[in-house]
């Protein structure tokens, strides 16, 4: 840890960042995310394979990107959003230096979005054990069996949009649920209203999402709401070929027309 | 106040006895995701037992999360407006924590004191609360630094508190009473007890008054930026606490027929102080939290006469980015 605090500490001599994103622990059981902005803050940093949050979401907000010069400690989860915000052109107004420790307890300055993306395409993860069962229950069931369990699952949903706030590839400034004129999706929390939110929610992460599992981690009733979208990735990826956070160049499927797509109605 | 015991085994007999009294009974409950929340129960053997604090309050029984003010219909040559009040019904909360119940405390401050509230005062009166000490305490709980105790019996019915094979029953309004005569015979008379050796230790994390205080100059403070750079501004911590109050009005429906609603909203959310202009006074996440935290410590103090933070650890655990309260006072207070 102590290298890690000493290349730290470097970056903010030299004038390369003047805020840093990373973890740090605290009472809860997991690392929490902390905002390093001055020198004697620098001794909580750590970076542990325990440390599974997505920082990324982070880059988008406003008070970090006031900052200009921002430094961020990143799992494969965090670079993989980095490397799909940038093909979905989001990153462009903020200066960051990306930072990660390798299997080899290495740490690794990114200079180069290019060294980004050979990084995650050499590290790229698989589902786990527990999505996998998941999905594949889900798969199983009937349609009806997969309504009954969804609805059964919205029903509980209080619509505190911690899903989306946690999400770093929601970053629309006004989402559709704040649409009220004309309201699309209702503002009440109830069980077709709370489906109607999470399909939408689905279909415009379809191909977006990187599978952070984010969304459903830090759900406050529990609900697994990250097959929704787990689940289109695989659809996305078996009708596509096309993995979200690999490429700085790939788009998201949804809106990229290639010639070999197998549609035929745009040609 | 009365005190009597009952025998813990005899905790089922009464608990099914007030099913049979034919009211709702609102219970813990272990959920598929290992989480326990509050839920209408049939029988004792559905209620969780060991668990530190539920993952949701229990406001919402008073407080739903959409309440129906109204519905109406038009017909021909009128409308027809109904209202839900006359079907309240009459229920028991059972196992929520001492923190918890003295939350209700401070919703009837909220809701009644001064322009009274008639779908929350309709929920309230139909309500017994039977309170559970705790004998557990976590990390993320604080409520003895927030002037209350795991055994205190501020805003409860009654108060039950594990002591070996007895259960110590403190019965503290008529609501208490009504609800122990549904069992007279399991209970005999006690003496009044010292409860310590069966609640949970729990060191205050601050002295409330020194808060108090302090918090009045912290407006300003520079922490709040620090404090709040991890907030997402989602409504989890709102909608998980027993005493956050915001509310939105709804209009669902069409022109024929629809109904209003209130539903639970949240200071933390961007739009919650959108004026219809356009204009937003509260422009950042740390305004928001600011206001979030004030709010507990401070407005509520200067409007009711409360602090409105029971310590019950909510916030804490549920929020996505790990925020955690009493750190942040700490810190805006220094």
């Amino acid at each position: 840890m102590k290298n890690l605090q000493n290349k730290v500490a470097e970056l903010f001599e030299n004038g390369t960042i003047n805020l840093m994103i990373g973890f740090k622990n605290s009472i809860n059981k997991l690392p929490v995310p902390c905002f390093i902005e001055k020198a004697e803050q620098i001794e909580q940093l750590i970076f542990t394979p325990e440390c599974k949050g997505n920082l990324a979401v982070y880059l988008h907000k406003p008070e970090v990107k006031q900052a200009k010069k921002v430094g961020i400690l990143a799992n494969v989860a965090t670079l993989r959003s980095i490397v799909q915000l940038t093909s979905e052109n989001q990153l462009g107004d903020i200066e960051k230096t990306i930072i990660t420790i390798n299997a080899q307890n290495e740490i690794l300055v990114f200079d180069k979005m290019e060294d980004v993306e050979a990084y995650v395409q050499a590290n790229f993860p698989t589902y786990t054990d527990e999505d996998k069962k998941l999905l594949e229950q889900l798969s199983n069931m009937t349609r009806e069996e997969r309504w009954q369990f969804w609805t059964e699952q919205f029903s509980a949903c209080v619509k505190c949009y911690a899903c989306r706030a946690v999400c770093p590839m929601c970053y629309c400034p006004q989402c559709t649920v704040e649409c009220n004129q004309p309201q699309w999706i209702k503002v009440s929390s109830e069980t077709t209203g709370n489906l109607e939110w999470h399909t939408m929610r689905a279909m415009h992460l379809a191909g977006r999402c990187i599978n952070c599992g984010e969304c459903g981690r830090i759900c406050p009733v529990g609900i697994p709401v990250h097959l929704l979208t787990a689940k289109m990735n695989q659809d996305i990826e078996a009708e596509f070929g096309s993995k979200t956070g690999f490429s700085c160049q790939s788009g998201y499927a949804l809106n990229t027309f290639k010639p070999e797509d197998k549609e035929q109605f745009i040609k | 106040m009365e005190i009597k015991n009952i025998k813990s085994t005899n905790i089922p007999a009464f608990f099914d006895q007030l099913i049979q009294s034919g009211k709702v009974v609102i219970a813990p409950v272990l959920k598929k995701s290992g989480k326990v929340f509050f839920e209408s129960v049939k029988s004792y053997s559905q209620v969780a037992t060991d668990y530190i604090q539920t993952g949701f309050s229990a406001k919402s029984v008073v407080f739903p999360k959409v309440e129906e003010l109204f519905s109406f219909v038009k017909n021909e040559d009128d409308i027809e407006i109904t209202n839900n009040l006359q079907n309240i019904p009459e229920t028991i909360v059972w196992g929520l924590r001492p923190c918890d119940a003295s939350a209700f405390d401070y919703l009837v401050e909220f809701f009644l004191r001064e322009n009274p509230d008639t779908y929350f005062a309709a929920r309230k009166e139909k309500t017994t609360l039977i309170a559970v000490s705790c004998a557990k305490a976590d990390d993320a709980c604080f409520c003895t630094s927030v002037g209350l105790n795991p055994g205190s019996t501020a805003g409860s019915d009654i108060l039950l508190t594990l002591m070996g094979e007895d259960v110590y029953v403190e019965v503290n309004t008529e609501k208490g009473k009504a609800a122990v005569e549904t069992s007279a015979a399991l209970f005999t008379p006690s003496e009044e007890k010292s409860k310590e050796e069966y609640l949970a230790k729990l060191t205050a994390k601050f002295s409330i008054d020194e808060i108090k205080e302090r918090i009045k100059n912290a407006y300003e403070s520079a922490e709040w930026k620090h404090e709040s750079m991890g907030c997402f501004g989602c409504g989890a911590c709102a909608f998980a606490c027993p005493t956050c109050t915001c509310f939105n009005i709804e209009d669902e429906g069409t022109q024929n027929s629809g109904k209003r609603l209130r539903c639970w909203d949240a200071c933390g959310f961007g739009q919650f102080t959108k004026h219809a202009s356009g204009h937003n006074p509260r422009t950042n996440q740390t305004e928001r939290r600011r206001q979030r935290l004030m709010h507990k410590f401070k407005y509520s103090v200067e409007n009711l006469g409360i602090v409105s933070c029971v310590g019950c650890g909510r916030c804490i655990r549920v929020c996505p980015a790990h925020l955690n309260i009493f750190e942040n006072i700490l810190s805006v207070t220094k």
